[in-house]
């Protein structure tokens, strides 16, 4: 009996190590093996619509090369994913898509089983650690609003000594604070000296800032988006002014692969500065969120990152 | 009054006592059936209760009506996950609880440790660890040339929830089948053993047997309680029902409607299988009826 376990034992050991020499590392370059395999495997959440969102009763394309457990383009929709499905496109391959959370997404460590995330992600120095950023696709900028009936205020510089609010703990929080750190931007804190409101979303320091001109504050800190929509909901507030700062959304790739990221990288960003620079992305801005977010991002310069200084 | 009476005209049973045991039989039989239409009453009130509790909830029930067939193709996933991992959770159990009741040091300190760290730890974050570790253990083979043990150690989604699944759920098991397999009396071991039985073969043919019949209603229970925490490989992408309806209630902002499909759909499952867990329950006990 016992020889028979000693038996069963060594004939396990031995098949994974034939496992392990039956295959050879065929490529070192992720793009080589992107390009090989034929598809992009895009990572995105279809939980924030128009970024990403699902499509119920969708079919898979006949000879799709996207594995099951994958989600072909036909199975979602949004300004990611368009996004995703044009750098497939100009990588000349098929985009597939898979689904985890977005904590996984930015832990890095994806294990080579998605090559990128397209997925709205903000550029800041701590994911830098564990990824990669592209050339950033679109913004967030970040914008004051003020109450409707205000006319005192001009520019967003007039607003130093005022009552603002933001939510606590976001960027706004930490650029009214003087400590908001963006990787390739050099911030200018037009505001000094606010007195600070914090909030648990943007939503509630608008609506306090709706109540009247200076009653709770008299300005509120929000990304451009966020303030249009309360705007278009019927709160009586206006933008006041540029926005102070924006934040970059790019596509990310992860740091701790076992190929060689850097080709990808740098294929990633001229697909990207392309889509720029012919207005692919200015025109799928418009068509998602009515606005132009794309032209400031064609702007930003992806070398002052300094990812892959050795 | 008097036996002729009650006694029914299809009877061929002269005997008298005879007649009157079927009379009780068909008594009891009658008492039981008004006992279980009582209880049936119970439910359609207390579901008539959780109705109007849910009318006043803001909800949409057509929405759900046309929706619910994206979520249901999830259920396959759910079921089939479930399945896999409670039969190699048995087995881990199993394995277990020999360790437990082994008088081998090494046996007992292996699954003692096992137990402890698997219970001792949430599932969602033995779920984390297997999917984001897993893959780095693999990369120190691939550093030494090991490409085939690197690609062994980096699981799929759902191949990492099943792993995760299987051992938490096994470590649970373990000490259920180590008390089931203690319920059996000493006397069965010893009478065995006179018997030229091995301890291998004790425990195949007189012990696990018996045990398997007393830990059945646990297992279904456990079984019931996977199918539930199925819902967490979800974190990991895969579509099954919990993915389903919380990422189709973000396109309309459907949440409730699509909470309460999902909870309707894993209580009507569990309903299932925890009828044919009584169903095998009462097949295995076939043999001690009398």
């Amino acid at each position: 009996m016992k020889r028979i376990y000693l038996a069963l034992s060594l004939i396990v050991i031995a098949s994974l190590f034939l496992a392990a020499c039956a295959q050879q590392a065929s490529t070192n370059d992720k793009l080589a093996e992107i390009i090989k395999r034929g598809t992009l495997i895009v990572s995105t959440d279809p939980a924030y619509p128009p970024q990403s969102q699902l499509v119920e009763g969708a079919q898979r394309p006949a000879g799709t090369k996207c594995t099951s457990d994958q989600r072909t383009a036909t199975e979602l929709k949004g300004f990611d994913i368009d996004t995703a499905k044009e750098i497939a496109k100009r990588l000349g391959v098929e985009v597939c898509f898979v689904t985890p959370d977005w904590t996984l997404i930015t832990a890095g460590n994806w294990a080579d089983r998605w090559d990128v995330s397209v997925g709205s992600m903000t550029i800041t120095p701590e994911r830098m650690t564990n990824l990669y950023f592209s050339q950033p696709y679109y913004t967030t900028p970040a914008e004051f609003f003020v109450h409707k009936d205000n006319t005192a205020y001009q520019k967003p510089s007039d607003l130093s000594g005022k009552k603002i609010g933001a939510c606590t703990g976001c960027t706004y929080d930490a650029y009214l604070a003087g400590t908001l750190k963006i990787p390739g931007e050099n911030i200018d804190y037009v505001v000094k000296d606010a007195k600070f409101t914090g909030y648990e979303t943007d939503i509630n320091a608008l609506q306090d800032l709706a109540l009247g001109d200076g009653v709770r504050l008299d300005a509120v800190l929000t990304a451009l988006p966020t303030g249009q929509g309360a705007i278009a909901d019927g709160l009586p507030l206006k933008p006041l002014g540029d926005p102070v700062f924006f934040e970059y959304l790019a596509a990310a790739v992860d740091k701790h692969s076992s190929l060689d990221e850097q080709n990808f990288v740098n294929k990633l960003n001229e697909v990207i500065k392309a889509m720029h620079a012919d207005g692919t992305l200015k025109n799928l801005s418009q068509q998602f969120y009515n606005t132009d977010l794309a032209t400031a991002a064609a702007a930003f310069d992806v070398g002052q990152l300094n990812q892959f200084s050795k | 009054m008097a036996v002729e009476v009650m006694k029914p005209p299809s009877m061929t049973s002269p005997d008298p006592n005879m007649s009157m045991g079927i009379e009780l039989m068909a008594l009891e039989r009658r008492e039981r059936l008004i006992h279980t239409l009582k209880i049936a009453i119970v439910w359609i009130v207390l579901i008539l209760i959780l109705g109007l509790f849910l009318m006043s909830l803001d909800f949409d029930p057509k929405y759900m009506f046309q929706h619910f067939k994206f979520v249901l193709a999830g259920a396959g996933l759910t079921i089939g996950i479930s399945i896999v991992s409670i039969l190699i959770a048995a087995v881990l159990a199993l394995l277990g609880a020999l360790g437990r009741l082994s008088t081998n040091s090494i046996a007992q300190g292996i699954s003692g440790f096992y137990v402890s760290l698997v219970r001792g730890t949430p599932l969602l974050i033995q779920i984390f660890i297997i999917y984001l570790g897993l893959p780095q253990i693999g990369n120190q083979f691939r550093v030494h040339g090991y490409i085939g043990m690197a690609n062994l150690f980096t699981l799929t989604a759902i191949q990492s929830g099943i792993l995760a699944l299987s051992l938490n759920y096994g470590a649970y098991m373990t000490e259920i089948f180590r008390a089931g397999i203690q319920s059996i009396s000493h006397g069965q071991r010893e009478a065995a053993q006179a018997m030229g039985m091995t301890h291998g073969q004790t425990l195949r043919k007189v012990i696990l047997p018996q045990a398997v019949r007393i830990i059945i209603p646990d297992i279904g229970n456990q079984f019931i309680a996977m199918q539930k925490d199925s819902s967490l490989v979800s974190f990991m992408g895969v579509w099954e029902i919990t993915y389903r309806a919380n990422r189709l209630a973000r396109v309309d902002s459907k949440f409730m409607e699509m909470f309460l499909l999902a909870a309707l759909m894993y209580w009507i499952l569990t309903i299932v299988s925890s009828w044919l867990e009584s169903r095998l329950e009462k097949n295995l006990a076939r043999a001690y009826e009398r």
